[in-house]
Order: C-alpha cells, then sequence, then structure tokens
C-alpha cells in the first residue's frame, strides 16, 4: 500500500516529461484511459504498457513506475479473482482456457490504468495538478483539497509507519490470529492515525485562516500555464491516436489477434 | 548487554541512515546518544527491538540477533518510549492505555492491576487513572509514554528525544526518574540533542554523524572539546563555557554542577 502511494507522488525532475504542460500530460494519461476501455485484446494493452514505459523511461521515472505497478498487485490480484469467479459462476460458461484469458486481459487492463496516471503524478508538480484543475474551471476550494489530499499522502504513510513502531513495541502483533481478531488488532493503529489528522486538518485551517484563505473571490497566479508547440504536437498526436483507435474499433472493425 | 557489529541501515528511499556501527552497551550502563538530526539516532535505537533490522552486520541483545527473534519477544527485554506520545494513544483511560502492552505481554489480570498502578503513581498521575489521554497536557502525555513502558519493567529503556518539547520541571523529573532506574541496574539509553540536559545526567556520550558513531566517550570528555560538537551542529553546555572563560583566574576547565563550579570560583579568588 505504501509503495503505491509512493508511485502517485512527485518527485522532482528535469526531462522533456516534466517540462511538457500538465494539461497536455493529463491528456496523454487520459488517451491511455480510453484506449483500453475501448480494447479489451492483451496485444493492444501491451502496446499501451509499452508506450508507457517508453514515457516513464523519457521521464526518467522508470524504477519509481515499476514500484507503482508493483505495490498495486493486491488490487489487480482482487480483479483477476473476482472476475474469474464471476465468469465461472455464469450459466453457459465457456472453457476455463478462455474464461483464464478474458480475466487476465481485464487485471492486465488495470495495470495499464493506474500506470498511465502513476507517470502523470510522478512528473507533475501538485502546483501543476492544481493549475490543470483551475483551467478546467474547477472551483479553487475544491481543487486546493485535492492538492492538499496529494500533498498529505506522503506525511500519513510517514506518520502510519510511526504508529505501528510505536504500538508494535508494545507488544502489538498485528499478523497473528484469525482475521477477525485480526482486524480488531488494527484498532490502536487507526484510533491514533484519525486522531492525528484530524488534528492536522484543525491546524491546517488555523494556517489557511490567517492566510485569508478565500478572501479575494479572483485568483491570481504567478506562474500562468502556457501551451507551447511541443506541447500542441504532443496534444495533436493524442488527439490522432484517439481517432485512429476509435476508427478501428467501430467504423471499420479490424481483427486483432 | 547490547552490542552493533558493523551494522549498517538503508531506507527504502535508498539513505544510509547507519554506516558501520560498532557498539557495546554494558547491563546497567547510562548511554545518550548525540548528534544533529538525520545522524541516525532514532534509527540506532529502532534497532534495539528489532523494528528495522540490520541489512548488514547484526545486533545482539543478551546474546539474541534481532534478526531471529520478534518486536513483541525483543520488546520485552527493550522498552523504547518514542518521540511523540501522540503516535501511541488509543483507549480511553489513562490505566488502559498503561494496560495495553501488559495484556500484549500475557500477564495475569491481576498483576496487570497492580503494575499499572505502580506505573501511574511512579509517573505522578495518579489523578488522572479514568481520564482519556487524549486531554492531558504536553509533559503529561510524555509522562504517560514513559508509565507505558515502565509498567513491563523492561532490562533497557531507550528514550528517543525526551525533553522536546518540555519545561524545566519536567525535565528535572525525568532526570531523576533516569537516575532511579540506572541505580534499580537499569540500562537507559536515550537520544537527544539537549546539552543541557546531558550534561545534568553526565552519561557515557556517543557521538553520530551521518551514521557512523564518531565519538565514544564520557560527557566531560565531549563536551570539553567544542571543536567536536561544533561539527555536530552542538554547542558545549553554558558551565563548560563559563569554566572556560573564568581560565584566567585558574579554574580548571571540567564538567562541573553549578554548586561545584561556585565552590571553585570562591576557592581560586581566596587564593
Amino acid at each position: 500500500m505504501a509503495t503505491l502511494l509512493q508511485g502517485l507522488q512527485f518527485y522532482p525532475g528535469d526531462s522533456f516529461i516534466h517540462r511538457l504542460d500538465p494539461r497536455a500530460k493529463l491528456l496523454i494519461s487520459t488517451t491511455f484511459l480510453l484506449i483500453t476501455l475501448i480494447y479489451v485484446e492483451v496485444t493492444v494493452t501491451t502496446i499501451i504498457v509499452a508506450a508507457e514505459a517508453l514515457l516513464a523511461a523519457m521521464g526518467g521515472v522508470v524504477r519509481r513506475w515499476i514500484k507503482t505497478v508493483y505495490g498495486s498487485i493486491p488490487f489487480i490480484a482482487a480483479v483477476f479473482l473476482v472476475n474469474y469467479l464471476v465468469r465461472m459462476l455464469m450459466p453457459g460458461q465457456p472453457p476455463t482456457q478462455v474464461i483464464l484469458y478474458e480475466s487476465f486481459a481485464a487485471a492486465y487492463r488495470l495495470v495499464a490504468l493506474l500506470a498511465s496516471f502513476s507517470i502523470f503524478f510522478l512528473t507533475t508538480t501538485p502546483e501543476e495538478i492544481g493549475m490543470t484543475l483551475t483551467k478546467l474551471r474547477i472551483p479553487y476550494t475544491y481543487v486546493f483539497a485535492f492538492i492538499s489530499a496529494i500533498r498529505f499522502t506522503p506525511v500519513l504513510a510517514e506518520e502510519l509507519q510511526t504508529i505501528m513502531d510505536s504500538q508494535r513495541s508494545r507488544g502489538l502483533e498485528l499478523d497473528k490470529g484469525n482475521p477477525l481478531t485480526r482486524l480488531k488488532r488494527y484498532i490502536p493503529i487507526l484510533v491514533p492515525l484519525i486522531v492525528n489528522v484530524l488534528r492536522r486538518s484543525y491546524e491546517l485551517a488555523e494556517a489557511m485562516e490567517v492566510k485569508c484563505f478565500g478572501a479575494s473571490k479572483k485568483r491570481t497566479y504567478l506562474k500562468e500555464l502556457k501551451l507551447r508547440p511541443k506541447d500542441l504536437a504532443v496534444i495533436f498526436l493524442t488527439l490522432a491516436s484517439i481517432a485512429i483507435s476509435i476508427y478501428f474499433k467501430f467504423i471499420n472493425p479490424i481483427k486483432i489477434p | 548487554m547490547i552490542r552493533f557489529e558493523s551494522v549498517e541501515y538503508v531506507y527504502p528511499n535508498g539513505v544510509k541512515a547507519l554506516d558501520g556501527i560498532d557498539l557495546e552497551i554494558g547491563d546497567g550502563e547510562v548511554v545518550a546518544i548525540m548528534g544533529e538530526n538525520g545522524a541516525g539516532k532514532t534509527t540506532l535505537i529502532k534497532h534495539l527491538n528489532g523494528l528495522l533490522k540490520p541489512v548488514k552486520g547484526r545486533v545482539l541483545i543478551d546474546g539474541v540477533d534481532t534478526r531471529n527473534a520478534t518486536v513483541a519477544s525483543l520488546s520485552r527485554k527493550v522498552g523504547i518510549v518514542f518521540q511523540n506520545p501522540d503516535d501511541m494513544f488509543f483507549s480511553e483511560s489513562v490505566w488502559e492505555e498503561v494496560a495495553f502492552a501488559l495484556r500484549n505481554f500475557g500477564y495475569d489480570e491481576e498483576i496487570v492491576r497492580r503494575r499499572v498502578e505502580n506505573a501511574i503513581n511512579f509517573m505522578d498521575l495518579a489523578g488522572y487513572a479514568d481520564k482519556s489521554p487524549f486531554t492531558l497536557s504536553g509533559g503529561e502525555k510524555k509522562r504517560l509514554a514513559l508509565a507505558i513502558v515502565l509498567a513491563w519493567s523492561p532490562d533497557i529503556i531507550a528514550l528517543d528525544e525526551p525533553t522536546i518539547g518540555q519545561d524545566m520541571l519536567q525535565k528535572e523529573k525525568l532526570l531523576q526518574v533516569i537516575k532511579l532506574l540506572n541505580s534499580q541496574g537499569k540500562t537507559v539509553i536515550i537520544s537527544s540533542h539537549d546539552v543541557e540536559f546531558i550534561a545534568d545526567l553526565e552519561p557515557r556520550v556517543i557521538l553520530m554523524k551521518r551514521g557512523k558513531v564518531i565519538a565514544d566517550e564520557d560527557a566531560e570528555e565531549i563536551f570539553l572539546n567544542e571543536e567536536l560538537l561544533r561539527s555536530c551542529n552542538l554547542l558545549p553546555p553554558q558551565l563548560i563555557t563559563l569554566s572556560k572563560e573564568l581560565d584566567f583566574i585558574g579554574v580548571r576547565p571540567k564538567l562541573y554542577s553549578p554548586r561545584e563550579l561556585a565552590a571553585e570560583i570562591v576557592a581560586r579568588l581566596r587564593r
């Protein structure tokens, strides 16, 4: 879980991907999302994952990107399992091989989805994400809440670790007993975590009030987002690939192995 | 007895927090681990009960390799009091909070009751037994955190930054508790950069910098070496600085108590 959170965290860097306009990057990720939603075929998903790997390499974040995928294994496994079970229970079931293939394809698509947004979050600062959302005409109060959530995730992950260390030092054994008693063992972890989160949110609220948050209706920004030629080129390429995908899926369907 | 044998520790993010630590801490010793933030003090303490296991080398607690023991079993021997008490409280009352660890360690309810009462009384929290831990003041929370650990009476007690945010009275009380525990034969390990507090305690001092032990001497020896302290972003205790300033009347620089220094000054002036 902690590794998955790490994969959504921004790390300073300077590469072609980092310097790209955040709106262009968001469009890239959304395009990957669309294509993976349109096509169920493993071949297409593989092409998407390969393209993502290329982008991750260009951004110099390959290792962190792989970590995200690694951290999401529990979710991926869950998707595979649920798919498998549901398909097994459906009437008139196809042969097991087909079920396995389809469940695998579903889990694999989730990998592609998570991995595409991981690249966006790994290479985009919370400020840039904020500016992107404001450009999409989302009220700043919500934007701020969203950025703070992203910004405080690593803090929270660290705090969770400290709390677990404290309670394990008091003889708490988390991986002992049956699932039900195990769940109960998480109370000493969750209570301090929630209390600390509440305390921190009050502190943040006070700090914001001191700085007159929301005093002026119209916000201005120090940095303005501006699309440069290379951003436009990237946007054109992504839109083109969406168009191509739609064409071959719906207008002139082709058979994909 | 605690032994660190060329211990190295690297955090998952690649930061090398311990870089070849060799240490031996005997039973009944009082040891202060000093150094600036990020020197590796807390990382070292987390190795004592196996919360962290060495990447290279090994840590032995009474001959037991921490890699072969659970945190729960090591914790019975090594009690760690962490820096921020808010990271541990979850119970409805102070009494329950202290009882939690004792129950985890499997003590009889009767012994739990006795030990909780002893620990609460010992740390001056008798009037708070039924109160919620969340309503306590900063100093009371720190005392409760210590009471929690003292309740199961571990042989080794490690305190991580115990004086941060504490007023003089709390520090005084803490000093007495540490001395008392030591007189009972407990090993006490304190991580701190509170030079004045450590000077009052006069323990063995282990000075750390960037994951390495750079000095391991008596408090006096270390505190007289201003250059060494400054290299770790520490300043000598005021009484040492004062005794150095009084060199011109013949006062020998030393880690005096206030009373000793006063007597020394008077003696020198009379001569």
